[in-house]
Order: structure tokens, then C-alpha cells, then sequence
């Protein structure tokens, strides 16, 4: 296969994969423990994102039937996915993060809490909607075509739409964690929370700011993954969960940029299976991993960690 | 904990278990217990990736246990069925099914997926209670034992048609490029069915690519295909990552006939592939236009309760499944009551009168060999023709 067409399929699988770590950096930055919650997030996300450009809930769950009396353009609708996806991280936090730090428990605790709360969340959109699977109709990107040509490789629109996001959202993440008063005050918090909150920042709503950010990127990930391949049921959220953890450690944890290299790495390192073996992907990602790991065991642009007297 | 006394808990434990595992497990003194009816178990796929097969395969089963309740049940005695979801993977079917068993039902319909039926199916073998498949289309189901049979014609028998009938269509077909999950067993028994199809007709595929259950990205697998100019592709995969790689592929340029097998033979595409999914081949085990009483009579109820939908091909089967059984238990009731009959023992004499007997029902007339396959007569072809709107569609059978 032509090395163009094998870079933009690698990149843009990449992109997902790269924003769902993000969010799962975030917390980790903050709090030194995984969000096994994120995977439900992201599902929401794309539910959210099909509810609100007018989507109708099938013919199971409670909601059968149900329809909200507008519909949004889609890139109305993703924005709003996304805020609606952070309320819930921040439920998430209040429910399953903020009693154990008040406890000072064990970080293991909260990430049981937290893969409780998935599962919660995963069981109450089945409830709610059915199990079966829902689509962004195709047409939501308007007049743009199915997929465009690019120097001989073939490339489908939202697949480039998925990457030119992810790269948007890291530049503004960056830019917010290096040039605003609150990015500076989280980056603080995750070097040292306790010297932060003597120097008068407020931990705890940094720790907030990380949940909301966080839910908003997994929700935008989630109604753009929806869009490119369709909502696969509440537990489509799951595989992208196990992906991102494998791309947050090859990054480095708690590194942003290391987030989205190791997004773009991974997706790279599947493309790069040749097709006919490309059921097995999977092996040569983790295996991939398991060799950066064994080469550089903070990850690709992990520092560090701080030790604590 | 000392390790004696770790020791001692341990032992402790596992004669619990044993203890607590053998609860239940031999039925051989229990007697057929009919309170509430005379009970039936299905273990269908209701969440996960095969979800869209078991809604389709609820409505099937509700309908024929209302038509069988409504005709006066199991001689007087109504049927009653209980209904356990097995997830789409095979623990989750090896639990529903030792649930159904221990609970004492006599009969046991599912599960979804072959994938899960080779796992559970031996469960049921080996406790002796009489399965019908309604959906598993594998190569060697009814092979897994005397209780194992299967009201779903193998992939064997009906994959081919399609094939056919594409070469019927479009008479110059030469390159066929072949995408199958290589960790589903379906699958990869179909696809070997499909790939012999094809040889068969002078077509050798151009590349086979091989998939995965949970995969939803296919930019890979589908740009190595197009380089080989195929103009015809032939999919063995589940509903929604066959949905999503049609959609893919026609999105990404693919103009040509595509082939689907069993997997997709499901309206649930429809939300997946949306317009895409338009010009889909599939074979079929059941055909809507099938003019029969027993047809009509499923037809007629599904439509009622379906606001005059066409039954889909799994609705059928799920429903034949259910009726096999009924009229089963009503000849067997017949002969001796079931009522307190030694539970072990008639459920080996339901197999043997599975297996004896002839059905008509929405699939034609059908009967069952010696070790449990199904005997059909007609089947089809169809393609899928989706409305303007690209949210609904049918199949419309080829004549």
C-alpha cells in the first residue's frame, strides 16, 4: 500500500485514540489514578451528540420512542454532546472521586469506584435507550463529500475532520494549560497538591476543572467517532477505554503532548500491519507498547514522577 | 493466616462450591415441575455486539409463544418461557444456559451466536437438555452432541446462492476481494464456504482480509482492497461491523455488487450503513412472500405488532424454534403426561420427538435429520433496497 495512504489511515485512528487519552490524562494529572468512567463518557457523548441533532430513541428501553422537540446541525449538536458529557464527569468526580480523596483513601479505591461508575453509567443507557445500535445519519456534514482524494490516497472526511479536531483541541489545551491563570493553577495542583493549596489555589476546584475538561473532549470524541462508524450499542465505549490506556502509558502518564504522540503512534503502529494481517493489530500495538515500555519505562514523554517526603 | 489454616478455609471453600455447584446440576430424580406452565428457557443475545439479533429474535419467540398459548398451550396447559440474555460472548451464554438448566426447563432455545453455541452447547449436551438453534449457521453444531439440532440452514447451503445470483446480475464478474472476523466463528465458517463458492465459479479472490468482531475503523483493510480493483466483495461479518464496513467502502469509492452472509441478514443494518447499505445481496432462509397457512398465520401477527413491518429472517427462525418445541411437547404430552415426569427422562424424549417429527411452519415445510440439522426445502435472494430517506429499507427477494 502506498505510504501516504498507510500515514492519513494510521493518523486518523490516531486522532481518536489521541483524544481519548487526553481526558484520561487530565485526571490522571491531577490525581494520580485512571478514570475507568471515561469509556461511558465517551458512549454519552455520541448519544448525546444523536439525541440532540433530532435522533428518535428506537423501540426499546425506557425512553422508546422518545425525541427532543428540536434539532440542532451537527456541529451544533457536538458542542452541546460535549458540555453534556463534562456534567456527567463531574458527576462522576462527585460521586466516585471526591468522598475517597476527602478520606485520603487509597488511589486502587477510586479506580474500583470509578470502573463502578462505568458500568453504572454503560447499564443505565441500556436501560434507558435499548441496546441496539443508533447512526448520525450520513448527510449531517452538510454539503461536504463522503471522502476527497489526497495525493492518491483516499481519504474519508470525517476521518480528516477527526484528526484536524484532535490537533485543534490539543493546541487550545495547551495553550489554556501554559497561558491562563486556571491551566497554570491545574498544572500546579498535578505537580503538588497540598504545596498548591498553601500557595492559595484551590484543589478541588482544579480537580472539577480537570473532570469537566476531560468529559467535554471524551463527549466531542464520542459524537465524532458516532458519526464516522455509527453508535455500536452502550458498550462501544469499551475498546477505545483498553486503547487509550495503552496510548496514555506509551505516552507517558499525565503528559498531554504524550497523549496525542501516543494516540498517533498507535494508530501509525496498526497501519502499518500489513492489511491481510490487520486482524492482528491489536498484538502488534500492545506489543509495540511492551517494547517502548521496556526502552522507556515513563512512557514516550513521561517525567518523573515527583517523590513525596 | 498460618498456612494450616489457610489450608483448612481453602478446603473449606471448594467443598462449598463443589457442594453448591452440584446444587441443581443432577436433575436425573427431579420431576418435570409445571407450576405456572410447562417451562421452556431461551438464552438470547440481548446486549453487546449481537444485540441486534436478539431484539429480532425476542419479537420471534413473544409471538410464538402468544400463537401457541392462544391454540390452547401444551394440551390445557399454557408454555411458559423463560427468556435469559447472554451477552454476545460465550461466558455469558455459558451462564444462561447453566441458569435455564438448573431452573428445570425442558427444553432450551439459542443461543445467538455459534460463537456462544460451541461454548455453551456442550453444557446442554452434557445435561442432556434438548437445544434448538435458531440462528447458528456454523459448520458442526449439530454435531456437538444428540441434543444439539438447529432450525437455521447452514452457511453451506444457502452462502452459495448469493454468490450465483451476483454472477446472475453482473455476468463479467472476475475479481473478488473477501473480508471475514477471523475471531468469530460464523464468520470463519462461513467465509470458507464462500471462498470454495467462488473458486468454484472461476472467481479466485484478488485478497482475503481478515477482521475483527469489535473492529469499527476499516480504512486499512479496505484501501489494500480497492488497489486490487475488485468488482465484487464478499462480507462474513456481524451486522454492525459489516454495516460499517459497507459504509466505509462505499464512502471510500467501491462502486461494485457486494455479497453479505447470514451475519447481516438483519434490518439492523439499516441505522449502520444507512444508503449505503442499498444493493446488498444476501441469502436468505426465509422469504416474507412464502405462501403458506403457517407463513400467513406469522406474517399476520407480526405485522400486528409490528405496525405492518416485514418480518426479518431471524424473527422467523426464532419463531420456528419456539413452534418446534410447542409441538413437540403437545405429541409428548400426549403420549404421557408431563406433569411430574422424571425430568432427565423427558428431556430426552423431547429430543427424540424434536427429531421425529415434521413442521409447518414460516420457513416451509422442515424436518430434522438423525443428529439434529434442519431439512429445508426453498430458499432465497435478496437485496437490499433502502428508501429515499436512507434510514429504512427491505429485502426484496430476486426472483
Amino acid at each position: 500500500m502506498d505510504l501516504l495512504q498507510i500515514l492519513v489511515n494510521g493518523l486518523s485512528v490516531g486522532a481518536v485514540y489521541g483524544l481519548f487519552a487526553l481526558g484520561y490524562t487530565l485526571v490522571f494529572s491531577v490525581l494520580g489514578v485512571i478514570n475507568f468512567a471515561h469509556g461511558a463518557v465517551f458512549t454519552l457523548g455520541a448519544y448525546f451528540t444523536y439525541l440532540l441533532i433530532g435522533g428518535a430513541v428506537g423501540a426499546n428501553g425506557l425512553l422508546a420512542g422518545f425525541q427532543l422537540p428540536f434539532a440542532l446541525p451537527f456541529w451544533g449538536a457536538l458542542p452541546l454532546a460535549g458540555l453534556g458529557a463534562a456534567l456527567v464527569a463531574l458527576l462522576v468526580e462527585r460521586v466516585a472521586f471526591r468522598p475517597l480523596r476527602r478520606r485520603r483513601a487509597d488511589p486502587l479505591l477510586a479506580l474500583i469506584t470509578s470502573l463502578g461508575a462505568g458500568v453504572i453509567l454503560v447499564n443505565l443507557i441500556q436501560l434507558l435507550v435499548g441496546a441496539e445500535s443508533y447512526a448520525i445519519p450520513t448527510g449531517a456534514l452538510g454539503g461536504l463529500p463522503a471522502s476527497f482524494s489526497l495525493l492518491g490516497a483516499r481519504v474519508r472526511t470525517v476521518q480528516a475532520l477527526l484528526l484536524g479536531i484532535a490537533v485543534l483541541l490539543l493546541a487550545l489545551l495547551t495553550l489554556w494549560l501554559e497561558g491562563s491563570r486556571n491551566g497554570k493553577g491545574l498544572q500546579a495542583v498535578a505537580e503538588d497538591a497540598e504545596t498548591a493549596q498553601l500557595l492559595g489555589i484551590d484543589s478541588t476546584a482544579m480537580v472539577r476543572l480537570a473532570f469537566g475538561l476531560s468529559g467535554f473532549l471524551a463527549g466531542v470524541a464520542g459524537g465524532l467517532v458516532g458519526l464516522s462508524v455509527s453508535i455500536a450499542g452502550p458498550y462501544f465505549g469499551i475498546g477505545y477505554g483498553l486503547k487509550g490506556l495503552a496510548v496514555l502509558v506509551l505516552g507517558g502518564l499525565g503528559s498531554v503532548p504524550g497523549a496525542v504522540l501516543g494516540g498517533l503512534i498507535v494508530g501509525l503502529a496498526e497501519a502499518f500491519v500489513p492489511a491481510d494481517w490487520s486482524g492482528y493489530k491489536d498484538a502488534v500495538s500492545y506489543g509495540f507498547l511492551f517494547l517502548v515500555l521496556l526502552l522507556r519505562p515513563r512512557g514516550l514523554l513521561g517525567r518523573p514522577l515527583p517523590s513525596k517526603v | 493466616m498460618s498456612v494450616g489454616r489457610l489450608l483448612r478455609v481453602g478446603t473449606g471453600l471448594l467443598t462449598l462450591s463443589l457442594l453448591l455447584a452440584g446444587c441443581g446440576s443432577d436433575d436425573t430424580n427431579q420431576p418435570v415441575d409445571v407450576t405456572g406452565g410447562v417451562p421452556v428457557g431461551a438464552v438470547l443475545a440481548l446486549t453487546g455486539n449481537a444485540n441486534v439479533y436478539g431484539q429480532d429474535q425476542k419479537i420471534g419467540l413473544e409471538l410464538a409463544l402468544q400463537q401457541r398459548n392462544g391454540s390452547g398451550g401444551i394440551n390445557g396447559r399454557p408454555l411458559k418461557l423463560a427468556l435469559e440474555d447472554s451477552g454476545s460472548d460465550e461466558p455469558g451464554a455459558n451462564a444462561a444456559f447453566t441458569l435455564q438448566i438448573n431452573r428445570g426447563v425442558l427444553a432450551l432455545i439459542g443461543p445467538t451466536l455459534s460463537q456462544q453455541a460451541f461454548s455453551a452447547d456442550p453444557i446442554a449436551q452434557r445435561r442432556g437438555v434438548p437445544v434448538v438453534a435458531p440462528s447458528n449457521t456454523a459448520t458442526g453444531i449439530p454435531e456437538i452432541g444428540f441434543f444439539i439440532s438447529r432450525v437455521s440452514a447452514q452457511s453451506s447451503v444457502i452462502a452459495p446462492l448469493a454468490i450465483e445470483r451476483a454472477l446472475t446480475i453482473q455476468p463479467g464478474l472476475k475479481r473478488a476481494a473477501v473480508f471475514y472476523a477471523q475471531d468469530d466463528a460464523y464468520s470463519t465458517a462461513e467465509t470458507t464456504i464462500f471462498q470454495k463458492a467462488l473458486k468454484e465459479k472461476g472467481l479466485e479472490p484478488v485478497t482475503v482480509q481478515r477482521t475483527q468482531l469489535n473492529d469499527q475503523d476499516f480504512q486499512n483493510q479496505i484501501s489494500a482492497a480497492l488497489r486490487e480493483k475488485p468488482d465484487l466483495i464478499v462480507l462474513s461479518l456481524q451486522a454492525v461491523d459489516g454495516g460499517n464496513l459497507i459504509r466505509q467502502l462505499r464512502e471510500l469509492g467501491y462502486r461494485g455488487l457486494i455479497v453479505a452472509g447470514n451475519g447481516m441478514n438483519t434490518p439492523n443494518i439499516y441505522p449502520i450503513c444507512q444508503k449505503y447499505c442499498d444493493g446488498l445481496l444476501i441469502a436468505q432462509a426465509y422469504s416474507p412472500e412464502l405462501d403458506t397457512p403457517a407463513n400467513g398465520a406469522f406474517l399476520k401477527a407480526f405485522k400486528a405488532a409490528k405496525g405492518g413491518a416485514i418480518p426479518p429472517q431471524l424473527t422467523a427462525q426464532a419463531y420456528t424454534a419456539l413452534q418446534v418445541i410447542g409441538e413437540a411437547l403437545v405429541r409428548l404430552d400426549k403420549r404421557q403426561p408431563l406433569a411430574g415426569a422424571p425430568l432427565a427422562a423427558t428431556r430426552k424424549q423431547l429430543m427424540q420427538e424434536i427429531l421425529a417429527g415434521s413442521y409447518a411452519t414460516p420457513l416451509g415445510e422442515i424436518r430434522f435429520t438423525p443428529e439434529g440439522e434442519v431439512i429445508q426445502s426453498q430458499f432465497f435472494v435478496a437485496q437490499v433496497r433502502m428508501d429515499p430517506d436512507g434510514r429504512s429499507g427491505r429485502f426484496a427477494l430476486l426472483k
